[in-house]
């Protein structure tokens, strides 16, 4: 068969992906950018270009740094926990111990569950008066109406449906550590935490990273939990509110969808430079190999 | 010594597995609170101190859910939005990806680019677009709109290329000598060849349309037009502190995936894995 003929076949079998990532992805996302600098009218049947307009309100606007705020604490409140824990419990199960596929079982259950469901749940279990928590902790805390403990409340939910995804990626990691490297430690009379510290920690490094960039970019577009949480009468939600929140509730409740869009084009621009992280540090960790 | 150092690990042994059962309580206690909750009446679920069983199993709260809100056609879209969202990014994405890991093709390079470039842009950033796309074709508010915009799969089609590429070529020019197309090549041949990196996409795609909130939050406002998870946000509004109904309704719409999941769990934990390795 000759080399055009399979030129033919090739753009035939890309065809289908390619018009569609165009049509439904490409465009959005360049179309979501080019929103953030018009003013709508008419429910977008008038539509003015008005430069950069509607990013100075945004910067002029404090609950937009809020929720910049919120955002970015949640990310640093989130991913560290979620990676100590997550790495602890990998170290614990990289041993051969018994039911360890029951325990993987048992970590991995959250990550099949709808976040909507979960965040219900955790409603209950946070209740002041009769909730779960309080209860077995002898505490009498508004976990999720209190605007100084709303924040948490979504971090621990945040970390109970994380750690088991985590946790197998990086006793993935552990895994692919040569066990000659502990052996080697173990004549020269290393204890545990020493092995750890200087064999598994160093060996571990890509992993860690890897996960922790993929952790920051879902932490940077946390919504279901704040919606289903905190919910939208909540008196906690302005200590909460992720951008994420912000733009769904600026472009569908209202319907200010060039606003929504500068919202959400600031986090277009985070999780670039966190992706650009990502690509950079790769390159690096690959040649090391 | 031997025996020392036996009894030694014996004991930490002992003190891993209390460790791990703990963490286990704590990341089961939802689920059965969950299961608890939706079996009790309202007044045993806000009682003070709190009661942990039901004094009797009543399904009331089930038959009030599906009663009162439109649990019948959650299911249905859920299932069928699913489907869609499952079936066609495995059968485009796989084509996509032979192609582009194994014809070199004038354009190559850029045309991969562009597909996978949009896997480093947030999702909310396409929902304003896609949703005026939806209104000029008068989607909005219909099943359709569940998953039109997922006919394809960037993410599908970038890793089932890394698979294509580390299968070795001999088969394939044999198949080539033995005059198959490239599209014949692609079915008989190399497909089989990533079966576990079909079903683990498969999974992948499940467990994300599934669970998915934000679209069907955005495009979708009638009853019948909204998923299990769209659904259970209105489920909150309606009937915010019967905390019974509110379970049963979280209950059933986790079900599916995880009797899933128990069923085939080395499959579910491989393929979830599997999608973290897109660096």
């Amino acid at each position: 068969m000759n080399s055009r003929s399979r030129y033919v076949w090739a753009y035939v079998m890309i065809a289908p992906t390619l018009l569609g990532t165009v049509l439904f992805w490409s465009w959005p996302a360049v179309y979501s950018i080019y929103l953030s600098f018009l003013k709508s009218e008419n429910f977008g049947l008038v539509n003015h270009w008005v430069g950069f307009a509607n990013y100075e309100k945004l910067f002029k606007d404090h609950e937009f740094w809020r929720n910049l705020r919120n955002t970015l604490y949640y990310t640093v409140l989130f991913v560290p926990l979620t990676l100590v824990l997550s790495t602890f419990f990998a170290v614990l199960l990289n041993a051969k111990i018994r039911g360890l596929s029951a325990y993987r079982v048992i970590f991995f259950l959250p990550q099949v569950t709808m976040p909507a469901a979960a965040a219900m749940v955790w409603v209950v279990l946070f209740a002041r008066d009769y909730g779960l928590i309080n209860y077995v902790l002898g505490t009498h805390v508004a976990w999720i109406s209190d605007a100084k403990f709303a924040m948490y409340a979504l971090v621990i939910v945040g970390v109970w449906g994380a750690i088991g995804f985590n946790m197998l990626l990086i006793l993935a990691g552990l895994q692919g550590i040569p066990r000659a490297l502990y052996e080697a430690a173990e004549i020269d009379g290393a204890v545990r935490f020493r092995k750890f510290r200087y064999i598994t920690l160093p060996l571990l490094t890509p992993t860690l990273f890897f996960t922790s960039v993929v952790l920051m970019i879902g932490a940077t577009q946390i919504f279901d939990s704040i919606y289903l949480l905190i919910g939208k009468t909540n008196v906690a939600l302005p200590a909460v509110r992720s951008l994420v929140y912000a733009y769904y509730q600026n472009a569908f409740v209202y319907y200010d969808q060039n606003y929504g869009a500068a919202i959400v084009d600031v986090l277009l621009v985070i999780n670039l430079v966190l992706t650009g992280l990502q690509f950079a540090f790769q390159k690096k960790w690959v040649n090391y190999d | 010594m031997a025996n020392r150092s036996q009894t030694v690990r014996r004991n930490s042994n002992w003190i891993l597995h209390l460790v791990l059962i703990a963490a286990s309580v704590v990341m089961i206690v939802p689920f059965v609170w969950m299961i608890l909750t939706s079996f009790k009446t309202v007044t045993e679920a806000t009682q003070i101190p709190v009661v942990i069983f039901p004094s009797h199993w009543n399904f009331s709260s089930y038959a009030k859910a599906f009663e009162k809100s439109d649990f019948t056609h959650y299911y249905l879209n859920t299932i069928f939005a699913a489907f869609m969202k499952t079936l066609f990014p495995v059968l485009f994405s796989s084509m996509a990806a032979y192609a582009f890991a194994r014809i070199r093709f004038p354009g190559r390079t850029l045309l991969f680019f562009l597909i996978i470039s949009v896997m480093m842009v947030p999702n909310p950033v396409f929902y304003t677009p896609q949703y005026l796309l939806m209104s000029k074709w008068g989607l909005v508010n219909s099943v359709t709109a569940l998953w039109i915009c997922s006919l394809v799969s960037p993410f599908a089609t970038f890793m089932l290329r890394q698979f294509f590429i580390g299968i070795s070529k001999e088969l394939e020019e044999a198949a080539i000598l033995d005059g198959c197309n490239p599209f014949q090549t692609f079915r008989y041949i190399m497909l089989p060849l990533v079966k576990s990196a079909l079903v683990a996409i498969v999974i992948i795609q499940l467990l994300w349309s599934w669970n998915e909130l934000q679209w069907p939050l955005i495009i979708n406002s009638s009853p019948d037009k909204l998923t299990l998870s769209s659904g259970l946000a209105t489920l909150v509004s309606m009937f915010s502190t019967n905390y019974p109904i509110l379970m049963a309704g979280a209950f059933m719409a986790v079900i599916p995936m995880i009797v899933l999941f128990f069923l085939f769990q080395r499959r579910f934990i491989e393929g979830v894995a599997f999608s973290a390795h897109k660096g």
